[in-house]
């Protein structure tokens, strides 16, 4: 009775095909009241004046919220007020909320609210925001509260900069012989989820706040409310149904504010607050964007000897997650390559764009890009097939990360091998650039990159089984369900570890955090990870208690029994036994006697080993272990035209062990086709002031059917000892080299270095102009 | 969602639904004709549309013609896009339409609804515009025939209140040699950078474009210098190019100098496909 290994449906599928799942926004509860934003229509820019006096005579208006000084919020550095006070930072920020009876009355009313500014000198990018006469977009940045492991640079737009000083690099490039310079840059996109973000809150009588969101992170929500508002945290309950959706954008924790300020206006009635698309691509957080530079050192073999990079991210105009963005990107800032020497300055940096959430890879696919970038032209420099460069320099157990973590057989995974596979399905031998007719190439790139997963050294995950009478089986887990198909993935380790059959683990997909045991966040490719640890300790606490009943009534040892199909038997004679159903709800005898009673297996786990990173150098065991990842794109380019079209797309990871097959490559394929958009055509607009202009799908367009290349995935299993069944996590990687790839490729084809995104044809037609130039 | 309440009507003729707009009108309620209905609830929703009344064509019989009347094609206004495709009675106009939005979209957007709306990129009217077609248009006085070169001029150009039914193309249009060429900023999606549709005939090029200015045109002089005798192809199209009709769009699909780029690539192309010699 395998369960590990096989393709199992997802519980919850049948309900998506159907139409019949709930999300949030299918929530209707009674007496509910509607809210309506106010956006600003500006990047950066003083409030002179917000009148709500004609907003609020409007018909069905029960309430109009506006900014305040206090509180701030923000989870690493309090730096925002939920609605903009005083002045606005980007474009798209709450500066009113109207509360109406229905969804257009709010609206009809947020549009009649009079607003006046000041513009200010707007901040473009990071580049620009470093610089010494930048306009300050926090004037009072050390006095805002900020968390460990964050450090900020006041008087600057310096949010965060995380160090990392392994070796001596600056010694190291004096000894090398061969030395490339790369710098790259992409402005910051959106996660383009199907469904927007979406939030209700309420507030009883008694205090007790209630809130439903479209969230990754609803136990984060509960404690951010908490702190920010000082409401008892035992008195918060947030509920999160299915979602629809979220890459790392529902990480962050902003409407549930909204709603829950909302709320407080009108009493406490229920309030809905709904992102229309503009609003999720504007006011919610997006995707961070990235000025890098990189320099390699190496001998004339192609060995790297040092590294040295600054990456600065647009953090946006608030920090919120950005200073983990930029640690996690520091972190592993080579790529995943022996280098004994690295010297990297990782910084979030202000600017008035809208904020960063985490985006699907965290940071890594941006630091990818950059430093994959760079091994391109380092091969270019020293005439060597990109892969080979590679392949020589490739991790492996025994070398040190960036934070100096010595490696060993579990915690990396086995480079060497996907390359070798790469090779194959890339049909390497066959050469990189293949002529197909006077107009027409054909070319091909690759990258390498691996990720750890830095989530706070403290995060746990907890799961509870609770069995029916039937001897079926209810699983709780807070980790969200998004579309991952973790919780399938969950009652599958549940399932064999109980060897029953998985359609008897029966998932609940709703988190409540008053009910449901806490999952840190569902981020980081750590739910099968940590919620699977907790699933086999819950597993083994229920089978310890079903031992434990049924060694009474078999007046036998528990050590004597074993459990399989429903049953617990005696291990030398499994006819003696008895079915679950007769002990899972407590043992009956013939007299009416009874024992035990419902079976509530009980399991947790919390990261074992992380540490917090040295200031100075960055050392420090940030992740538990590292996904390696070969990666390969085939284009056809048109010489006259710069167009392209995407032929194939190749990923081989060392995934440790498939769980469940389909999933695996399901998740991995979408990753793809999300790095491939976000490469070759996703990116926000901004016009000289700092305006977004494309916040509608009309023109922010990620990839559609028709568009998608052959995709290739495959698997290298080395399990990570201390994982369930020795799997890896796997939710981001299919995304981490697809930009840098696509752009090595497009690069060869081209024959001009690529180094800013989106890859459209016209940013290739005006590079190849520029060179020619 | 739509921000205000509105009426709906669905009248049987084409009179009927302009003595509707007419009362609607006269009670201030900003009618409107529509048919797919795509641009009344996309701009209906962010307040870029606002209307009291919509008047449903699709109940009138014109207005879902799709046959010959003697020796012309007649396509009604309230046809959508992919029915015209399916029966593909004008192969250029297939491949046109078929470049619009997608599937889905098309099955609700109509000829009518893509040639009068307000997304500027018109697409369906090019290969009316080179078969020099009629257009009938109903109106409180009755129905006019005239030819859309005359009724287009970047957009429709319609009384108050008048009613486009339907396009009339003749016969000998339909098969002639042609191009539909549509360059977006990437892939296979998005507003057309330049969208080129041509004909051949009696030996002449004819060429209309959307998406290289903010309106569809078809430009005489951009075509008498394609047709130029004696001069190289190269140069006919420097010298096309050089006659676009107004300012080169400008704005997040791609720059004005990249777009005339595409476009002379794009005219390469139709002159390559069918331009002769």
């Amino acid at each position: 009775m395998e369960a590990i290994g096989q393709s199992v449906y997802r519980k919850e599928g049948w309900d998506k095909v159907t139409g019949k799942a709930i999300y949030t926004d299918d929530i209707h509860l009674p007496g509910m009241l509607h809210a309506a934003l106010a956006i600003s229509p500006h990047a950066h820019a003083r409030i002179k004046s917000v009148d709500v006096r004609e907003a609020e005579q409007m018909p069905g208006v029960r309430a109009v919220v506006t900014g305040r000084p206090e509180p701030l919020v923000g989870e690493e550095i309090r730096d925002r007020p939920p609605i903009a006070y005083g002045k606005v930072r980007y474009n798209g920020e709450p500066v009113a909320v109207v509360v109406a009876d229905t969804p257009g009355e709010a609206r009809a009313a947020a549009d009649r609210i009079r607003l006046d500014f000041e513009p200010l000198p707007v901040v473009h990018s990071p580049s620009e925001a470093i610089r010494p006469d930048a306009p300050l977009i926090h004037e009072r940045l050390d006095q805002y509260v900020i968390g460990v492991m964050t450090f900020p640079e006041p008087h600057t737009n310096i949010a965060n900069r995380t160090r990392i000083r392994k070796g001596d690099a600056q010694k190291a490039f004096l000894s090398c012989p061969v030395v490339v310079e790369n710098e790259v840059s992409f402005a910051p996109s959106s996660h383009a989820a199907m469904e927007t973000r979406c939030s209700i809150a309420q507030q009883a009588a008694d205090g007790t706040v209630t809130i439903y969101t479209s969230s990754q992170a609803p136990f984060m929500v509960k404690k951010l409310l908490s702190s920010a508002f000082g409401i008892e945290i035992g008195k918060i309950v947030v509920h999160t149904p299915l979602v629809g959706g979220a890459y790392g954008g529902k990480g962050s924790v902003q409407w549930e504010i909204l709603a829950y300020l909302a709320t407080q206006a009108v009493g406490g009635r229920p309030v809905k607050l709904y992102y229309t698309r503009e609003q999720d691509i504007l006011t919610a957080p997006g995707h961070v964007g990235l000025d890098a530079k990189v320099k390699l050192g190496c001998t004339t073999d192609g060995i790297l000897l040092a590294a040295e990079m600054t990456y600065l991210f647009d953090s946006g105009a608030y920090a919120d997650k950005s200073p983990d963005l930029n640690r996690a990107g520091a972190v592993d800032c080579t790529g995943p390559y022996r280098i004994d020497n690295v010297s990297c300055d990782s910084l979030g940096v202000y600017t008035n764009h809208p904020y960063p959430a985490p985006f699907r890879g965290f940071a890594h696919s941006e630091v990818m890009f950059a430093f994959e970038r760079a091994m391109d032209r380092l091969a270019a420099e020293l005439r060597m097939d990109p892969l080979e460069l590679r392949r020589r320099n490739a991790i492996a157990p025994g070398h040190t990360t960036p934070t100096q973590v010595l490696l060993n057989r579990s915690n990396v995974g086995n480079l060497a091998a996907c390359i070798a596979k790469l090779e194959h399905w890339m049909d390497w031998k066959e050469g990189r650039l293949i002529r197909l007719s006077d107009r027409q190439v054909r070319a091909k790139g690759v990258a390498c990159v691996w990720k750890t997963s830095t989530i706070d050294s403290n995060a746990s995950s907890g799961v509870i089984l609770l069995f029916n009478p039937d001897g079926s089986l209810n699983l709780v887990s807070g980790v969200v369900e998004l579309g991952t198909g973790t919780k399938t993935v969950l009652a599958q380790i549940v399932a064999q570890r109980l060897k029953m059959d998985v359609s008897r683990v029966h998932v609940r997909m709703e988190v409540d955090t008053a009910t449901t045991p806490e999952h840190w966040k569902t981020v980081a490719s750590r739910g099968t990870f940590m919620a699977g640890r907790a699933a086999l300790a819950a597993a083994d606490d229920a089978i310890r208690q079903i031992k434990e009943i049924a060694a009474c009534v078999l007046r036998c040892s528990p050590d004597d029994l074993e459990v399989e199909g429903e049953r617990v038997f005696l291990r030398d004679d499994p006819l003696t036994g008895l079915p679950f159903k007769d002990v899972v709800y407590g043992y009956t005898y013939p007299n009416g006697n009874a024992i035990g009673g419902q079976i509530i297996g009980r399991g947790h786990y919390i990261l074992r080993g992380m540490t917090y990173l040295d200031p100075a150098t960055g050392a420090g065991r940030p992740g538990p272990e590292w996904t390696v990842v070969a990666q390969g794109v085939e284009v056809v380019y048109d010489l006259r035209d710069h167009t392209y079209t995407i032929a194939k797309a190749v990923s081989v990871i060392d995934i440790g062990r498939v769980l469940n097959p389909k999933a695996a490559v399901g998740q991995v394929m979408g990753a793809m086709s999300m790095g491939l958009a976000f490469a070759g055509r996703e990116t926000l607009v901004f016009d000289g002031q700092g305006v977004v202009l494309n916040p509608q799908l009309r023109t922010y367009r990620p990839i559609r059917y028709g568009e998608h290349p052959d995709y290739i995935v495959d698997f290298v299993e080395t399990p990570q000892i201390d994982a369930p069944y020795g799997a890896r996590g796997v939710g981001e990687h299919g995304l981490l080299g697809m930009p840098a790839a696509l752009s090595n490729a497009l690069t060869l084809a081209a024959g001009v270095n690529l180094n800013r995104l989106p890859l459209v044809p016209e940013f290739i037609w005006r590079t190849k102009r520029g060179a020619a130039e | 969602m739509m921000p205000n309440d509105f009426a709906y009507d669905r009248p049987a003729t084409a009179a009927e639904a302009v003595r509707l707009f007419g009362s609607f009108d006269a009670k201030g309620k900003s009618p409107m004709y529509y048919s797919g209905g795509t641009e009344v609830i996309t701009f209906g929703r962010l307040g870029l549309v606002r209307t009291g009344a919509v008047i449903d064509i699709k109940g009138i019989p014109e207005c879902r013609a799709l046959g010959y009347v003697q020796d012309d094609l007649v396509l009604g206004a309230g046809l959508s896009l992919t029915e015209v495709e399916e029966a593909n009675p004008f192969p250029l106009l297939s491949k046109t339409s078929g470049g619009v939005a997608d599937r889905t979209a098309r099955n609700k957007i109509t000829l009518g609804g893509n040639v009068c709306g307000r997304i500027f990129y018109r697409e369906a009217v090019l290969p009316f515009l080179l078969a020099d077609s009629d257009v009938v248009l109903a109106g409180a006085s009755g129905w006019r025939r005239l030819p859309i070169r005359q009724v287009f001029r970047g957009e429709m150009q319609l009384g108050q209140g008048e009613l486009l039914l339907g396009f009339l193309t003749s016969r000998s249009y339909l098969s002639l040699p042609h191009v539909h060429l549509k360059r977006r900023q990437q892939w296979k999606t998005g507003y057309p950078l330049v969208t080129a549709a041509a004909l051949r005939k009696d030996d002449r090029l004819r060429v209309a474009f959307s998406g290289v200015c903010p309106f569809p045109f078809r430009s005489a002089e951009m075509e008498e210098a394609l047709n130029a005798r004696g001069v190289a192809p190269a140069a006919r199209i420097d010298e096309a190019v050089r006659r676009v009709p107004a300012l080169v769009l400008n704005d997040v699909e791609g720059s004005a100098e990249y777009r005339l780029f595409v476009l002379r690539n794009a005219l390469a192309d139709i002159v390559d496909a069918i331009g002769g010699e």
